[in-house]
């Protein structure tokens, strides 16, 4: 879209032509305002008119002869009203305290009027603006009647807008309108905060590069920043990955020399040493690659996951136990999801001691738990154990076999499956954590 | 141990296994590992390489590294399936699942992940070669046909068993095993030793026991609505019968 060329392209400029607009359009709107309320008369002079308006009636048909009185009655009314004349009254005085005081009001205005028969009908409207519509007859000299319908209009805006409130209500509106035009101008600040803060958890946003001149260059380094944080990441990971998967050569060969080794006690030591790095390796290069799984994934039987796993520790005689239903599907990555609760079984192994898997379905969603009887997470610490290299305190770390990445892997994985991590410390002790998915 | 040096001792003649490995020092190691286990080590550092031993020895079992200069392992893999049948063992520093799947679907027997233990790779290396050696035997057609049987659906080559619905069920490295044996001689009473020995290179405590345990999770993993028990039949005092009918596909 290309703006009229008018629109200063500065944020200054825009702020300044807003602020000119409000005021032109003030000035102009109270003008017409002020203008329009002399227009709209009040009250007494809508009565003293209409009482005028009756004299002058009397005086005209006065000198009619009877004959051509009611049509010439019917040609003086001023509209919206109606004027009439009849040989007999027509009109009954209601004689309340709304006539009473309009007859006062007529005669104040004639005082021709004073002691002359008057008859009035005053309807006061029930809904706003409660105008009166007024019917008066006054009795001619002759005994005959001329009768007038007309409307007193209430007018209280006319009122209100002739004073103090339209200037109020004017300068509202104004201050609306600019506040509207403003909010425009500020949206693709709006967005550019947004998008800074969702930056900030990962996501990639592009902004879009409207608006003011300075705005638009904002946006642009914004998102020319992003796609050079995006490189940077991207480039610090490939070689972070390269650098593991390099590793795993002098690994294999490190291993390999270890089966060499005579004295047992050693052999056993490096092994054990090869076996820790590799794990380690692993757990840096699930978090590094977890993003760019291509398994796809699949209706998976979770209870047969969850089995093989206990039954891997049994055999390397460990303390753990499944409890559940033999087979329970859900739709996820076999492989991630293995990964996923095979480190959720090691973390309850290694500062548990011991692993009990359970396996519930409750309405729509699977919950596998890992529960164990160590010493559970410190409340403060809860939220910071799923962050990346996070480890607990050292006294609890020292036999640590990963990098601080098991938990964060389990999250990043169930994310994506769709699912989620609870974590709680359980009240008899120990660490309980969930794995939750959808069910099928 | 015992078990398999005799059977070592009574093999007429050592078996002989083709190193393709790019990086001399593993390539070493792995040559002393294999001689020391009594196998004929053969090395090739690339492709070419590897060509030319192929064409003046028999081998009977290929260790393929993955990343080499030049063709890749993957492209080998393929070429040599062209051309035979000898049992390939993917070796590769990318435990990647992809690769892994990739390997066995272009016709390798088996992926190890580096690093890897001395003992973890000569069991898998008899375990293969075990396995091809029954194979010639039975005459079976090799190769990467589904087996299905009860509803269930076995796929060797990707090593993946599918649940009646259709839900991927996880098997251990034993059980699977376990049940190839079991679907390998359908219907048929198979002693305790016999199963031992076919799922050998799995279990690391062997014992009768240990087979007990391992056809129990299997009947648990197996389990549908009754039908467990049926599947996997105990012949007491011997072994176990796999009662289904297994179809080849």
């Amino acid at each position: 879209m290309k703006p009229l060329r008018l629109w200063p392209q500065r944020l200054v400029g825009q702020v300044t032509l807003v602020l000119m607009l409000a005021v032109a359009l003030e000035f102009v709107g109270s003008s017409i305002l002020f203008e329009n309320s002399r227009i709209y008369p009040n009250r007494d002079n809508q009565v003293r008119r209409a009482a005028e308006q009756l004299v002058v009636a009397e005086a005209i048909l006065e000198a009619q002869p009877q004959h051509d009185r009611a049509a010439r009655a019917a040609g003086l009314a001023a509209r919206p009203g109606e004027m009439g004349w009849t040989a007999l009254p027509t009109l009954v005085d209601r004689e309340r305290a709304a006539e009473r005081k309009l007859k006062d009001q007529f005669r104040e205005a004639e005082p021709s009027l004073a002691r002359r028969d008057l008859r009035m009908n005053a309807e006061i409207d029930r809904a706003l603006p409660r105008d009166t519509h007024l019917k008066v007859a006054l009795k001619m000299r002759d005994g005959s009647w001329v009768w007038m319908k007309t409307r007193i209009r209430a007018a209280p805006w006319a009122v209100v807008l002739s004073s103090f409130g339209s200037a109020f209500i004017l300068g509202l509106g104004v201050i609306a309108a600019a506040a509207l035009v403003l909010r425009n101008l500020s949206r693709p600040l709006r967005a550019l905060a947004e998008a800074a803060d969702k930056v900030g958890q990962g996501a990639r946003i592009r902004v879009a590069e409207t608006g003011a001149g300075d705005l638009k260059l904002v946006a642009k380094a914004f998102n020319a920043m992003q796609d050079r944080i995006a490189g940077l990441l991207q480039t610090r990971t490939e070689a972070l990955a390269a650098v593991g998967h390099d590793l795993r050569t002098p690994l294999a060969r490190l291993s390999l020399r270890a089966g060499f080794v005579q004295d047992p006690a050693a052999r056993e030591a490096l092994e054990a040493d090869v076996n820790e790095m590799t794990a380690m390796l692993d757990s840096l290069l699930a978090y590094l690659g977890g993003q760019e799984d291509p398994e796809p994934p699949r209706r998976t039987d979770i209870a047969a996951i969850a089995m093989t796993l206990v039954d891997d520790a049994v055999d390397a005689e460990r303390d753990a136990a499944y409890d559940g239903p033999e087979h329970l599907p859900v739709h996820a990555r076999p492989l991630s999801l293995k990964r996923a609760i095979s480190n959720l079984v090691e973390n309850a192994l290694h500062y548990g001691g011991q692993a009990r898997l359970s396996l519930v379905r409750d309405g729509r969603t699977v919950i596998l738990a890992v529960e164990d009887d160590g010493p559970g997470i410190p409340d403060a610490e809860l939220a910071h154990v799923l962050e990346p290299f996070h480890r607990l305190d050292s006294a609890r770390a020292r036999n640590t076999a990963g990098l601080g990445l098991g938990l964060t892997i389990v999250q990043q994985i169930l994310k994506r499956e769709g699912g989620e991590l609870v974590l709680k410390n359980r009240p008899e002790g120990g660490l309980r954590a969930e794995v939750r998915l959808a069910a099928l | 141990m015992i078990a398999l040096q005799r059977e070592i001792a009574a093999a007429p003649v050592a078996p002989v296994v083709l190193i393709v490995e790019d990086d001399p020092a593993l390539r070493t190691l792995l040559m002393r590992l294999l001689r020391e286990e009594g196998f004929q080590p053969l090395s090739a550092a690339h492709g070419a390489e590897m060509a030319r031993v192929l064409e003046t020895n028999s081998v009977d079992i290929i260790l393929l590294d993955v990343m080499l200069p030049g063709s890749n392992g993957f492209d080998l893999c393929r070429s040599v399936r062209r051309e035979s049948d000898v049992p390939i063992v993917m070796l590769s520093a990318r435990d990647d699942e992809t690769d892994r799947l990739i390997g066995l679907e272009l016709g390798a027997d088996d992926y190890i992940g580096k690093p890897f233990s001395q003992k973890e790779l000569i069991a898998r290396i008899r375990a293969i070669l075990r396995r091809a050696q029954g194979a010639t035997q039975s005459s079976q057609p090799r190769g990467h046909q589904q087996m299905v049987f009860a509803g269930w659906n076995l796929d060797p080559g990707r090593r993946e068993l599918l649940s009646p619905d259709g839900a991927f069920v996880d098997l251990s490295g034993a059980e699977f095993d376990l049940l190839l044996a079991f679907l390998s001689s359908p219907q048929r009473v198979i002693g305790r030793e016999r199963l031992l020995e076919m799922s050998r290179a799995r279990i690391s405590d062997a014992s009768d026991r240990s087979i007990d345990v391992l056809v129990s999770r299997l009947r648990r993993k197996l389990a549908v609505s009754g039908q467990a028990e049926a599947l996997l039949r105990t012949v007491r005092g011997v072994g176990y019968i796999f009662t289904a009918a297994v179809e080849r596909r």
